[in-house]
């Protein structure tokens, strides 16, 4: 089981959390033509990448909060955590 | 409206699980709580009201993870601007209903959507580890946080040290099966059910 550091909550078990996927992918900006093929990788298209990866997790059983936390897909080790207001470096 | 327990079928009082030889001091106590008035205030992201100096019931709003509280209102932090008012005074939503504006804050009465049940005795503790993953050593009196116990979110509200007192609040609708949660793990104790 992995251990979060809930940014707001400090660190507790992966039960009480649900993944939310890829932070980094960014939503087409508002008022402009967006075209099918950029809707479809926004909505559908994701890396799944060996190594480090900054993903959304929401503290679901905890404080409600999303934030994104930065972890080794291959060895599940968690290199930082951070709200949504900032960025991981 | 007429307030209906959700364990009103199921909480039996009586002496179970392991009891014999056992003095009373030594049993655990199972109680549920019922008829508080439960408020939830949460903070607009756009609101610019400073909660450092609001007031509720006398108590000032509570740091992350901490309980505020006086003889008749406890105020639990439930996440960022996002807080839970448990009283037993029936008119406490007037009292703060001025300060705490729509403008700013939306309050939802949570009165009948929760049941609390209370784990007393020394060994409180050790019967919410057997199901929540949370590092319970760390938490005591004045202390309150949201978690699991088998597989069903709580809040954990610590009442008390000495003795322990730990309330555990649950949505209303996984109340019985709470209910059959934690007297499962009170029986190697032995627990009254009061």
């Amino acid at each position: 089981m992995l251990h979060i550091n809930c940014p707001f909550c400090g660190l507790r078990a992966q039960k009480e959390f649900a993944y939310g996927g890829d932070a980094t992918v960014k939503r087409p900006e508002i008022n402009r033509e967006v075209s099918k093929e950029e809707w479809d990788n926004f909505v559908y298209m994701r890396k799944s990448p060996r190594g480090k990866h900054i993903e959304l997790w929401h503290h679901i059983s905890g404080c409600r909060q999303w934030f994104k936390v930065q972890r080794d897909t291959a060895t599940h080790e968690i290199f930082k955590t951070a709200k949504m207001s900032e960025e991981i470096v | 409206m007429t307030y209906i327990s959700s364990l009103q079928n199921i909480h039996k009082h009586g002496t179970f699980g392991d009891y014999e030889n056992k003095n009373e001091n030594e049993l655990l106590k199972l109680k549920e709580v019922k008829n508080l008035i439960i408020y939830q205030i949460v903070k607009y992201k756009n609101s610019t009201a400073d909660v450092s100096k609001m007031n509720l019931d006398g108590l000032r709003l509570p740091d992350p993870l901490k309980v505020k509280h006086n003889s008749s209102t406890r105020i639990l932090w439930m996440g960022p601007d996002n807080w839970l008012v448990i009283s037993d005074k029936k008119n406490i939503f007037d009292t703060f209903k001025n300060d705490f504006t729509d403008k700013d804050f939306a309050i939802t009465d949570l009165s009948h959507s929760r049941t609390i049940i209370e784990v007393e005795g020394n060994l409180a503790r050790e019967v919410i580890k057997k199901g929540s993953p949370l590092n319970i050593n760390e938490l005591g009196e004045g202390d309150c946080s949201n978690s699991v116990f088998h597989a069903i979110t709580i809040t954990l509200d610590f009442i008390s040290d000495n003795p322990q007192v730990i309330r555990v609040l649950a949505l209303r609708s996984f109340g019985e099966s709470l209910h059959h949660s934690l007297t499962d793990a009170c029986l190697e104790f032995g627990f009254k059910s009061v």
